[in-house]
């Protein structure tokens, strides 16, 4: 007997131990998973849905044949568990793993591909059959993949959907810092908004991923949290970790962008270009961002506008681009700063806190010769503006001291490289001066030549 | 005579030193050298290049004759013998030349060739160039990733074949260039396997970005706009066969399930910064796109793709591949998009598709870009392959998802045929929950009534353009008979007798006015075109009509009137289906 035949057999044994001996696992008691232990897991802990979970596995069809297998890949199959990403069979089979449990999984069609099958490897109501070993620890889920929002569900939501943002939502949370508890409340808010109510903005972020009556527990990194200003309040001090455990208990989403039409979406332009004035001079900036980006979202793309219409739009426009902008340079983010400048440019060539704001992001950014054009056509714009006059002076003196800096290390750099210079000038041949020399007429670069070392060296 | 001062010349370096050389000699031996080639003494140039005693020189100098030397291959026919004397001297000098000059000399080439001499310059210098960059001492990778990508840049401005007959011709070349610079490739793939089957971490990182460079850039260009269907009779097809190397590239490489799986290489050293990765992540859509589309369309590499993803999970990553590729006008880019949609989607049992994924901005962008290839787009067989594919997408959904759907595309495609074919698709659903035992909340009750408020209104009152609108006009007036039939007032299922005040007031009247208006317009319009017919035979047009840059011919006044009976033929249609709504109303009111 060939070891294929052999592995074949064993599987069918496998799958007929299965159907005989198989415990069900669905919800529905439908027999629609089997399974049977084969390796008890050493811990008594399963994961959590939305856990990372790290699976090696075999499956094969009815007939015995392989259809695919991590192993032959070398490396486990990585996946979100109960998001359906994968199989039903899977979602529901995984999660009654335990940690290093090995198990087999016979399961039905309807729990797999269904009538319409997987093309090429599945056919049309094909029953499967799998080996699964659990590795490793699982891992709760990085909601924004910066690992800011790690969240472990306790129990799921019903239904699919998610507020979004300017759903109004009804939560119960508790908060923790350092193991105290410091907050603990039912409260009603809008997603966006939770600064209001004291709530930091990771929960608002987070709850954008949860659905109706999810029980779940955060870990919000500092950026997340309170921040550097911390919260006085509950006595949380700068760059606090917290840990939050929150209750979705209800809510009602905000209307999406197409529901909306122009009349609307202008009205409502107005009331949250209001709500994101209120959070900057509070210092909520990433609060504020969130009110000002929902113009943009509305009316950036917004088509066929009657021209009193286009104009009021355009001036919304605008002003979210232009507080955007603010509110980036607030939060160190001078890329995006700079985006919303040149896309408030884009409306008004001549908006002269676009280019002051461009000018200052370029100037924290290092740029200084662009700094210094954007401060200049300000004057240009408007030449009583002392605070660009004073810029352009700052950016001038950055500059010398750039240049100075600069100076300073080439001058090391090469007398250093004079030095070996004059060493290898000894050995270097005429020729390869010569070849260098029409490399450099060619307009290549040589790979080897002196500019791209010393490079390396700086 | 040329070659006598070539011989003059090399007799005279023969004694010096290497490093005695001079810039002069240089120049006396390019010159003399290029003028053997081009009287026709390649015999003889290949003599002085054999002889053992000038090895020294054509060390030093010989990568000088590259640039005539390749000039000449390209002009002699095959079958001359200068030719072979040619490619014989190319031959010894890669074996004897410094590495550094000749890989330059041979780079200079292939930058400076264009046109139709690009595939056959290539082909030429391949095999050297591969020589050249194992004897390169240090910056391989570097050398190794400005070959390729000066090689792709080359050819990326020619017309990739298309149909069968151009793929077999292969004017230019390209189908076998392709597959030669993946043989040119290959060498360097199995040295970074080798050093990664060496160690777990791989040391060649470098060459390995290079290659991997190369490879996205391939799927982009040309495999993204070629033909890439079986085609009988052609056993080999060349970019199948092109495509099959590359993703044994990348699955050599274990870049592979990275790339189709992360949307992202697996590891990128080079770019720390996020923003760098954005800029990345944006050039590098429409190779990823292509990757999909060979996978899941063609099969290729679906080998070694886990095979425990959830349908829906697979359409919800391929929507991003899917929106890149609908978004394109080339014929060969949109129907991958659309093959790559329909394969998504015919992987899906009907019903079984949650509406929730609705909340993923593509379901919502990439119907509509798909409405628009239906109306817009010039080419018959993709508007009406995404008609149907469009109909596949709506049935894969549940109940709210249909619902859902329906109601952004009756807002968003700005289509009368559209909206008339979603209204059709309305009703099917209407009639499902109706007949079915089945609860369907979404297409009865209140539910429904929010929808049908988008559905039995004129748009622009009375004043809408009814022959614009007619398709859609249609399709609401044979829903509301349905309802008024199927839905007996008593059980009011799906609450059409509750908002009839409101349907009078917001279609069937305006209809009314509107109908009597547009009639009574185009009857007058049809007197006066008969009483000019006489007077005016040869009136001047208003205005002329261009399509594709031809003038199309002035319509006569016999077309006009054709035209403005037809219109006339439409409103009496709408006007009867209109007569048969009222009636059903009348009835069941008067037998309260």
């Amino acid at each position: 007997m060939t070891t294929d035949e052999a592995t074949k057999n064993e599987g069918e044994v496998q799958a007929a131990a299965l159907a005989e001996r198989g415990e069900d696992i669905t919800p529905a008691q439908d027999r629609g998973v089997l399974k049977i232990i084969k390796r008890p897991g050493n811990e008594d802990e399963s994961p959590m849905i939305g856990d990372k979970v790290y699976v090696h596995y075999k499956g094969k069809l009815a007939n015995g044949k392989k259809f695919d297998s991590s192993r032959d890949r070398n490396e486990p199959f990585i996946f979100s568990l109960g998001k359906g990403q994968v199989i039903k069979a899977w979602d529901i089979g995984v999660a009654t793993m335990k940690k290093g449990e090995i198990c087999y999984l016979l399961c039905k069609p309807e729990y797999a591909y269904g009538s319409a099958g997987s093309a090429p490897k599945i056919p049309s109501n094909a029953t499967l059959f799998f080996e699964a070993s659990m590795l490793l620890d699982f891992k709760g889920e990085d909601l924004f993949e910066d690992g800011g929002i790690i969240r472990r569900i306790k129990r799921k939501g019903e239904g699919y959907s998610n507020p979004n943002e300017g759903a109004t939502v009804e939560i119960h949370l508790e908060g923790f810092c350092g193991g105290t508890r410091f907050d603990c409340k039912d409260v009603k808010f809008v997603v966006g908004e939770g600064e209001d109510h004291d709530i930091p903005i990771g929960i608002d972020k987070a709850l954008e991923k949860m659905q109706r009556g999810e029980h779940c527990i955060l870990y919000l990194g500092p950026r997340y949290g309170f921040g550097e200003a911390g919260k006085p309040k509950y006595g949380i001090q700068a760059n606090a970790e917290l840990v939050y455990e929150v209750t979705l208990k209800s809510f009602e989403k905000a209307k999406e962008s197409w529901e909306m039409d122009t009349k609307e979406k202008l009205e409502q332009a107005a009331i949250v270009k209001e709500k994101g004035t209120m959070y900057f001079k509070e210092g909520k900036y990433l609060q504020a961002v969130i009110q000002y980006g929902k113009i943009v979202s509305w009316l950036e793309m917004e088509y066929g506008l009657s021209e009193k219409e286009s104009k009021a739009s355009d001036s919304f426009l605008l002003a979210a681009f232009l507080n955007l902008a603010m509110c980036y340079l607030k939060l160190r983010e001078y890329t995006k700063a700079v985006e919303c400048c040149d896309k408030a440019l884009g409306l008004d060539q001549d908006n002269e806190k676009g280019l002051y704001r461009r000018g200052e992001a370029r100037l924290l950014m290092n740029e200084f010769e662009l700094a210094k054009c954007d401060f200049q056509k300000v004057l240009e714009v408007n030449p009583q503006n002392k605070a660009a006059k004073s810029q352009i002076s700052v950016c001038q003196k950055k500059t010398k001291e750039h240049n100075e800096r600069d100076r300073r290390i080439y001058a090391n750099m090469f007398k250093k490289f004079a030095e070996r210079d004059a060493k290898e000038a000894a050995s270097k041949t005429g020729i390869e001066k010569e070849a260098e020399k029409a490399a450099c007429e060619k307009g290549l670069k040589t790979p080897e030549s002196g500019g791209q070392e010393s490079e390396g060296h700086v | 005579m040329a070659i006598d001062e070539l011989q003059a010349i090399i007799q005279r370096c023969q004694i010096l030193e290497e490093a005695d050389f001079r810039g002069e000699d240089f120049n006396l031996f390019q010159v003399a050298g290029q003028k053997c080639l081009e009287d026709g003494y390649a015999a003889q140039l290949l003599e002085v290049v054999q002889n053992e005693k000038n090895k020294v020189v054509i060390k030093n100098m010989g990568w000088n004759l590259i640039c005539p030397l390749v000039r000449c291959i390209l002009v002699y026919k095959q079958e001359d013998d200068k030719r072979e004397h040619c490619l014989k001297i190319l031959d010894q000098l890669v074996q004897l030349c410094n590495a550094k000059e000749l890989f330059l000399g041979l780079l200079e080439q292939i930058e400076q060739t264009s046109g139709e001499q690009v595939c056959q310059t290539v082909m030429l210098l391949l095999q050297p160039l591969q020589t050249v960059l194992f004897k390169l001492q240090n910056k391989k990778a570097y050398s190794v990733g400005l070959s390729l990508a000066m090689i792709m840049n080359q050819l990326t401005p020619l017309p990739v074949p298309y149909t069968k007959q151009q793929m077999q011709e292969d004017k230019l070349g390209l189908c076998q260039c392709c597959n030669a610079v993946v043989d040119f490739a290959k060498p360097f793939v199995n040295e970074v396997v080798k050093s990664m089957e060496k160690s777990s971490e791989c040391n060649d990182m470098e060459l390995k970005e290079e290659l991997l460079k190369f490879c996205m850039k391939s799927l982009k260009y040309p495999l993204l706009t070629a033909q890439l269907e079986q085609l009988e009779s052609i056993e080999d097809h060349p970019f199948r066969r092109f495509a099959t190397e590359i993703i044994g590239i990348l699955w050599d490489m274990r870049e592979f399930i990275p790339l189709v799986f992360l949307h992202h290489k697996g590891r990128s050293p080079f770019w720390e910064n996020e923003e760098f990765e954005d800029i990345e992540r944006k050039n590098s859509a429409d190779s990823l796109a292509c990757l999909a589309y060979l996978m899941f369309v063609h099969y290729f590499g679906i080998d070694c793709f886990p095979m425990v993803f959830s349908p829906s999970y697979l359409l919800q990553r391929n929507m991003t591949h899917i929106e890149v590729l609908l978004k394109r006008t080339e014929e060969s880019v949109l129907s991958k998009g659309l093959d790559l949609f329909e394969s998504s989607l015919l992987r899906m049992e009907d019903n079984s598709l949650l509406h929730h994924y609705l909340e993923f901005s593509d379901f919502i962008t990439v119907p509509q870009n798909l409405v628009k290839v239906m109306t817009l787009c010039p080419i018959e067989h993709l508007r009406k392959k995404s008609l149907n594919i469009l109909q596949l997408f709506i049935n894969k959904f549940d109940a709210e998802g249909k619902y859902t759907l329906f109601r952004c595309l009756l807002k968003t495609s700005n289509h009368a045929g559209v909206e008339g074919y979603i209204i059709q698709n309305i009703k099917d659903q209407i009639h499902l929950s109706l007949t079915k035992v089945c609860d369907n909340s979404w297409f009865t009750g209140h539910h429904l009534i929010s929808l049908l408020d988008l559905v039995l209104l004129l748009p622009e009152g009375a004043e809408t353009d009814l022959l614009q609108n007619s398709d859609r006009i249609m399709a609401s007036l044979n829903l509301l008979r349905y309802l008024l039939i199927k839905d007996s007032e008593y059980d009011n299922q799906t609450g059409v007798w509750t908002m009839l005040a409101k349907i009078e007031q917001n279609f069937l009247k305006p209809l009314h006015v509107g109908l009597n208006m547009s009639k009574a317009h185009y009857e007058a319009e049809i007197k006066n075109k008969k009483e000019n017919r006489r007077e005016a035979h040869n009136s001047n047009t208003v205005c002329s009509v261009t399509v594709n840059g031809e003038k199309m011919p002035a319509m006569t006044t016999e077309m006009q009137l054709q035209v403005l009976h037809s219109a006339l033929f439409t409103f009496d249609l709408i006007e009867s289906v209109l007569a048969r709504v009222e009636e059903l109303i009348e009835v069941k009111i008067k037998a309260v």
